[in-house]
């Protein structure tokens, strides 16, 4: 072969490849323009492993997928409406926030899932107009649910421009806040309520801020309690206010309270602007509000309770003194009786004694030491003889209210006459009587008199000795009433009287 | 005869009873004059016991603090200033009574006669 004959076939070999590579272009071409065109399925690209199969579709639908999971896991309600306000997308979080699925909603008019409860109609022309000339809009909505639950809602709409002939509509993403809304209500009245207690309150409340020992807030009770104005107050430390006796004090309380958050002082001598002494309780509390700590000082006039303590104190050194007085009584009445008396007896007599005594001590503690009608006497220490009192004991008398000394001397000899009496007097037999009467004078210092008359008994003889009985109704009432005591055996039976002047006997009034 | 110009009545110590409950007063008399003593008067209020003590005069006293919520500190001060010992009977307890009668011998109610005649004694002996 020549050489002329080879370049020939060369040359024939080379257009035959310039052809093969130009087909190859133009189906490369084709297949690049089908997948911009989205005519391909699938692509088999031939390596040197062998043939790849790329599914174009698959990977598409996969993307698809996964943007729609990722819209199904974010809490907020995700819509996508159409121009005519039909929903052509929306999440699983706007199934459950509307209560409609997705087969229900799809397709179907917005007002489907809610419908909005514009606050006013310019509410809802400014959301448009914003919509219209920014394309997108934000703000807080109240909408009602098909179900009829109202929510309070954050809403961002955003307008989707026309793209390659799909027409544009509206992306809305929606988060449920009705909770907070509900919670923050919640709040309000909770902070009304507080606010109204602390306004309110008996107490005086002082907030401090611990960094500077300084009065942050302090209730209108504690302006009354000092005579401040608040602004006086507020900026003030402790001391300035009198509560605390100087800026050393205010630096004890506040190391105190970092170590024991609670300080109490029970007694503080407080002055007012107006130099009015008050004895207050304080109790310092040291609080962490959302991480800032604030000292709560309660400030509790207690000047009334000490008072009040002072008062108990009083009475029961009152009582006290009583209880002594009445236990040293009874212990002369053991000895008395013991000695002037017959042995075998005496148990039985001191406990009538005793009970005597007790039965005066009820009527005083009944008055509030306020003193004991004469006729409420006579008929407690002759309580044993009640069912002849108005038969054959005949009580004449005007209402005379006795002082406790006259009430109790007066008691104890009407005690030991009715034992006497009983014993061997009028009612010692079925028949006898007695007479108790007894007067005020009309004078201008009037006296009183009271006499115990027996009669019809047996005779009656004075007895060989003098027993504690008569020293009870002779000197020991005499002494009670600071006037004079007879006691007389006359045959007929035992005649008694008593007189003392007014003064020295009736109650004083309100007394 | 004035029994009080007999020998045997001049040696004996005049005691002034101040005390406003009569059982008390009584009780208190009686052993006194057992043990020895003369009474020089029973008094149950303040200003009765100043009388007393101011007319008939004694060489010792037994006072009961308080007198129908009265309080005998006047007499003690005066009996003080007389120099006249005493003894202090009285149904608060020794704390209530020390505010106001610092220093003197006291006997809470109820007492043993045989205590009192013995702090009378003591009293006495001092002067």
């Amino acid at each position: 072969m020549t050489t002329h004959e080879q370049l020939a076939s060369a040359n024939l070999q080379l257009e035959a490849e310039v052809r093969e590579l130009a087909t190859r272009l133009r189906e490369a071409e084709g297949a690049i323009g089908a997948i911009r065109r989205g005519e391909v399925d699938t692509l088999i690209f031939q390596g040197e492993a062998g043939p790849q199969l790329f599914t174009l579709a698959g990977r598409d639908a996969e993307a698809n997928r996964f943007r729609g999971e990722i819209l199904a896991q974010i809490s907020d309600a995700v819509i996508v409406s159409n121009p005519d306000r039909l929903v052509t997308y929306l999440n699983t979080a706007a199934e459950t926030l509307y209560g409609v699925p997705a087969s229900d909603a799809l397709g179907r008019h917005v007002s489907r899932l809610f419908k909005t409860q514009w606050d006013s109609p310019k509410s809802r022309s400014i959301a448009e107009a914003a919509l219209l000339r920014l394309g997108a809009w934000r703000g807080e909505l109240v909408q009602v649910t098909q179900d009829g639950r109202i929510l309070n809602v954050e809403s961002r709409v955003t307008m989707m421009r026309e793209v390659a002939g799909i027409p544009g509509g509206a992306l809305a993403v929606i988060r449920d806040v009705t909770e907070r809304h509900r919670d923050d209500a919640r709040v309000r009245v909770s902070e009304i309520r507080y606010r109204r207690l602390f306004e309110a309150a008996h107490d005086g409340v002082l907030l401090l801020d611990p960094a500077t020992g300084r009065i942050i807030e302090a209730n209108p009770f504690m302006t009354r309690m000092l005579n401040y104005p608040h602004e006086y107050l507020i900026g003030k430390e402790l001391f300035e206010i009198g509560l605390l006796k100087d800026a050393s004090a205010s630096r004890d309380m506040f190391l105190k309270l970092r170590t024991e958050s609670e300080v109490r002082y029970e007694n503080l001598p407080l002055e007012g602007r107006d130099g009015k002494h008050q004895e207050v309780e304080v109790v310092a509390n040291l609080y962490d509000e959302d991480g800032r700590s604030v000292i709560q000082c309660n400030i509790r006039d207690i000047t009334v309770r000490k008072q009040a303590e002072e008062h108990v104190k009083l009475l029961m050194a009152e009582v006290n003194h009583r209880a002594k007085n009445l236990l040293a009584i009874v212990q002369v009445m053991a000895q008395q009786t013991a000695k002037l008396g017959d042995p075998k007896t005496f148990a039985v007599r001191l406990s009538e004694r005793i009970a005597g005594l007790a039965a005066g001590q009820d009527l005083l503690v009944k008055s509030e030491w306020h003193g004991v009608e004469v006729s409420e006497l006579i008929e407690a220490q002759l309580a044993h003889f009640r069912e002849l009192i108005g038969s054959r004991i005949l009580l004449d008398g005007m209402a005379v209210r006795l002082a406790p000394a006259a009430a109790q001397g007066i008691g104890m000899a009407l005690h030991e006459l009715s034992t006497n009496a009983a014993k061997y007097g009028a009612l010692s037999q079925s028949t006898g009587e007695v007479i108790i009467r007894w007067r005020l004078s009309e004078d201008a210092d009037p006296v009183f008199t009271m006499s115990w008359r027996e009669r019809g008994g047996p005779l009656a003889s004075r007895p060989q000795r003098t027993g504690f009985g008569q020293v009870v109704v002779g000197r020991m009432a005499a002494a009670a009433v600071n006037g004079a005591a007879d006691i007389d055996f006359a045959k007929e039976g035992v005649s008694w009287s008593l007189s003392a002047r007014a003064r020295d006997v009736v109650a004083s009034d309100g007394a | 005869m004035n029994p009080g110009s007999s020998p045997t009545e001049i040696a004996k110590p005049r005691i002034l009873i101040v005390e406003d409950e009569p059982m008390l007063a009584y009780a208190l008399e009686e052993s006194l004059t057992e043990e020895g003593f003369a009474i020089a008067g029973v008094a149950s209020r303040t200003e009765q016991a100043l009388a007393m003590i101011a007319t008939a005069g004694c060489d010792g006293a037994v006072i009961d603090m308080n007198l129908g919520g009265q309080s005998a500190a006047p007499i003690a001060a005066e009996l003080r200033a007389r120099e006249i010992p005493f003894v202090v009977v009285s149904g608060y307890s020794k704390a209530q009574q020390l505010d106001t009668f610092p220093g003197e011998c006291f006997l809470q109610k109820p007492y043993r006669s045989g205590d009192l005649i013995s702090a009378l004694r003591i009293v006495l002996a001092r002067q």
